[in-house]
């Protein structure tokens, strides 16, 4: 395991992505609501790159067995990855996949010194 | 980035058995006669092909991915996936036209594109002939006239929209063609006819994952049901049939229930001389895309098994949004058969059937 700066604070604004290669692999990695996360470019389902797939909001089902009220909600808006090959959804905080509950991808740890974003592989 | 990733891809041999093209009207109108030129060009409400306009692409969650000439092919699919002989089947929306006169003059236009624009000069490129079921006597015609072209394997239909079902007799002048020109026939439905073939279901409905969970076995189940109800496979006995993007799983269920029904009602399809699973295990094969995903893997080996590794051809269905990349099929099939088995459904199956 080992340090790797992998851009300055100011090279990504909230909501974006850069994408890096560490160690021969490619990493993306995202700074949203104040926090930085760094995973694998490689889609659980088959390889897509996934860490360069959309940021949007999701549906989300919401069902109240007494009054049978059912609603779609739209939420997390600009949280959820969407890999671009065949539209597989991630919580991009978590890498939790939300059609497959035990699908996690692999994520790294980043810090942040001296202005300097820092991933650690 | 996915370039170096496939490295026991580039080992195989593969065939993919269903490749697509995105053709646009104004493209395909360089390859056809006035009047259908201008019909194709100069239309007052955009393309004269009818889409039924469900969202494929998830809100643009899915990226939107074109074929726009032969070099996209040759990047894609050969160099990075790997696949050393794709077979190119598209213009499905051809089964939708609602001028048979126009359905007609765009499957020879398209089959005139596609052999010089993307076969010609790729000797390693393969494409089955379009055909318009609208007018059986012109798609014999068509698959009479194509048929002796090297790079043409097999003979293509869109069986969402074909009305009568596709058995009918008054298709057996198609069979009759590509049986004496030794073709294979392709079927390929499209979501774009679900709402032709199943308007009721169309719109009952509330989203495209219903449209396009039950839009290819829907077609399919119609189309095997009424071969057999015709006794097409007895009629053509040396014709093969090729089910296209169903997946592999719907097919023992569809063996089994023929078989059942088969024999309580013999009387209604006399022309069988054998149960519909012997006709099944000796002229017809299904593509592998896309392959369904179990929760245990072990379940997709024990389906596999009953219908037989001599069934199954890799397809991978690019570009479109279900696609599969051929490591996933091929990763699997390493891990779970022995060799020779995999090399079938990778290539072999293929090569025996289109003739490559
Ligand atoms: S590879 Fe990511 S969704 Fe299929």
């Amino acid at each position: 395991m080992s340090d790797h700066i992998v851009a300055d604070v100011s090279e990504i604004g909230d909501g974006e992505r850069i994408l890096v290669e560490l160690k021969g692999r490619e990493v993306g990695v995202f700074y949203l609501d104040g926090e930085y996360y760094a995973f694998a470019n490689w889609c659980a389902h088959q390889g897509g790159p996934w860490c360069e797939g959309t940021l949007t909001g999701t549906f989300e089902g919401e069902f109240n067995r007494d009054t049978l009220e059912y609603r779609l909600n739209w939420v997390k808006e600009g949280k959820i990855l969407n890999c671009p090959w065949h539209g597989w959804e991630y919580d991009v905080k978590t890498g939790v996949c939300l059609s497959r509950r035990s699908v996690k991808l692999p994520s790294y740890p980043v810090r942040v010194e001296d202005n300097k974003i820092i991933v650690t592989l | 980035m996915a370039n170096e990733r496939n490295l026991s891809l580039k080992k195989e041999l593969i065939i993919d058995t269903d490749v697509h093209l995105q053709i646009k009207p104004d493209e395909i109108a360089k390859w056809i006669d006035e009047p259908f030129k201008s019909i194709m060009t100069k239309g007052h409400i955009g393309n004269p092909l009818p889409d039924s306009g469900w969202d494929r692409s998830m809100a643009g969650k899915i990226e939107k991915r074109l074929i726009t000439g032969p070099e996209d092919i040759q990047e894609k699919l050969c160099e990075e996936f790997h696949i050393d002989h794709p077979i190119i089947n598209s213009f499905g929306k051809v089964g939708k036209a609602s001028m048979s006169r126009l359905a007609v003059a765009l499957a020879r236009g398209y089959n005139d594109l596609v052999l010089e624009k993307y076969l010609d000069d790729y000797p390693h490129f393969y494409g089955q002939i379009t055909v318009a079921m609208q007018d059986p006597e012109a798609a014999a015609e068509e698959i009479y006239r194509m048929g002796d072209e090297k790079q043409y394997i097999g003979v293509f239909i869109d069986n969402t929209g074909p009305n009568p079902p596709l058995g009918d007799p008054r298709y057996d002048v198609v069979y009759r063609a590509a049986e004496d020109k030794g073709l294979p026939i392709a079927y390929h439905a499209y979501d774009s006819g679900f709402i032709v073939d199943f308007p009721r279901q169309n719109a009952g409905v509330e989203t495209f994952f219903a449209v396009h969970v039950l839009t290819h076995p829907y077609a399919h189940f119609l189309t095997m049901t009424s071969l057999f109800e015709h006794g097409v496979p007895e009629k053509f006995p040396d014709l093969k049939f090729v089910f296209l993007e169903g997946g592999v799983t719907w097919l023992p269920y569809m063996m089994y229930r023929l078989n059942k029904v088969h024999s309580i009602r013999r009387f209604d399809a006399p022309m069988l001389k054998k149960t519909p699973e012997e006709y099944i295990r000796d002229q017809f094969y299904i593509s592998t895309q896309p392959v369904g995903e179990p929760n245990n893997q072990e379940d997709m080996r024990k389906i596999m098994e009953v219908i037989g590794f001599d069934r199954m051809m890799f397809s991978s269905d690019y570009p479109h949004f279900d696609f599969d990349h051929p490591e996933g099929l091929e990763k699997f099939l390493r891990v779970n058969i022995p060799a020779k088995d995999r090399k079938k459904v990778l290539s072999g199956n293929a090569k025996e059937v289109y003739g490559i």
